[in-house]
């Protein structure tokens, strides 16, 4: 990121441009960036609020395979109905 | 509009592995075998279920879009080329059925990127001020899962489409009818908001046990 390497950072530009800068970050880990240790090592709070960030993304990755959450037991059984009223797969909706 | 029509980036094969017994389903259901059909249901019933119920919010229509969602596979299915992992199109096929459904309810005559932007009450607050205590770096997935679930509905559906389900912002742009801009910008404002009220489920329980 040879711009960011170039660009000397305020807490709140930096701030401002969170949403961006993680878009850009490899694998959304912008604290692992050399060009940002400067500001993140300056501002403590931008550095808080990068590593909670990224705890949080890290996390949602966990929730892609559920755990518990399941449909009604009967809800194949409608399909089925559907299906056989409508073998085309149409829906009442 | 509700077929999946692009290849999806390398990350969604790495996310969505081949499950066993899958390929044998899927051939012989598209031969229509119903058996195999129901086989692909107790496979792919759960993590369909969930991303519907993630992005409305609601049981009952979770289980509604689920029916949609196998409904509409079993019409579509001879046309899945095998381009992508087949939950990777399943779950495409039924975030544009959720999209649907939503601009039906009365989102489709408006721009989402106005829509679903939430009040200024609802947005998080700054990080600027005061320091706040940070996550303490052991938020478990029921925790984070009842977080996401009181994200404004604007929010919640980029989080759950970039962070879980692991779409990038020009898909999520596309599929929202928003600018990509809008996608990181909602993005962000959901994740500020996760962490505030993480931050606040932390401090609740502090206080909890230090007045034990």
């Amino acid at each position: 990121m040879a711009q960011s390497e170039e660009k000397r950072w305020t807490c709140e530009e930096f701030t401002k441009s969170l949403p961006d800068l993680f878009e850009r970050a490899d694998g959304g880990k912008l604290s692992a960036d050399p060009s940002f240790a400067e500001i993140l090592r300056d501002c403590p709070q931008a550095a808080e609020l990068v590593r909670d960030l990224e705890y949080i993304a890290e996390t949602a990755r966990m929730l892609l395979e559920p755990e518990g959450e399941a449909p009604s037991a009967d809800l194949w059984s409608k399909i089925e109905r559907e299906l056989g009223s409508n073998p085309d797969g149409g829906s009442a909706q | 509009m509700t077929q999946p029509n692009s290849t999806p980036p390398a990350g969604h094969f790495k996310r969505n592995p081949p499950i066993a017994g899958e390929a044998d389903a899927l051939e012989r259901a598209k031969n229509g075998d119903p058996d195999a059909f129901s086989k692909l249901y107790a496979l792919h019933k759960r993590r369909v279920y969930t991303l519907c119920l993630r992005m409305l919010g609601n049981v009952s229509e979770a289980e509604d879009m689920t029916q949609e969602a196998f409904l509409h596979l079993y019409r579509k299915l001879g046309s899945f080329r095998g381009e992508s992992a087949f939950s990777t199109w399943l779950h495409r096929l039924t975030v544009n059925l959720v999209l649907m459904h939503l601009r039906k309810k009365g989102l489709q005559l408006v721009s989402l990127e106005e829509t679903i932007n939430p009040s200024e009450e609802d947005a998080p607050k700054r990080d600027f001020g005061s320091r706040d205590p940070r996550l303490s770096g052991s938020v478990d997935r029921v925790t984070l899962e009842r977080a996401v679930a009181t994200l404004p509905p604007g929010y919640r559906l980029v989080f759950v489409l970039h962070d879980v389900e692991g779409y990038e912002h020009n898909e999520i742009a596309a599929m929202l009818e928003c600018s990509t801009g809008n996608s990181k910008s909602q993005l962000h404002k959901a994740r500020l908001k996760l962490r505030e009220i993480l931050r606040e489920n932390e401090q609740a329980a502090a206080l909890q046990g230090e007045s034990k």
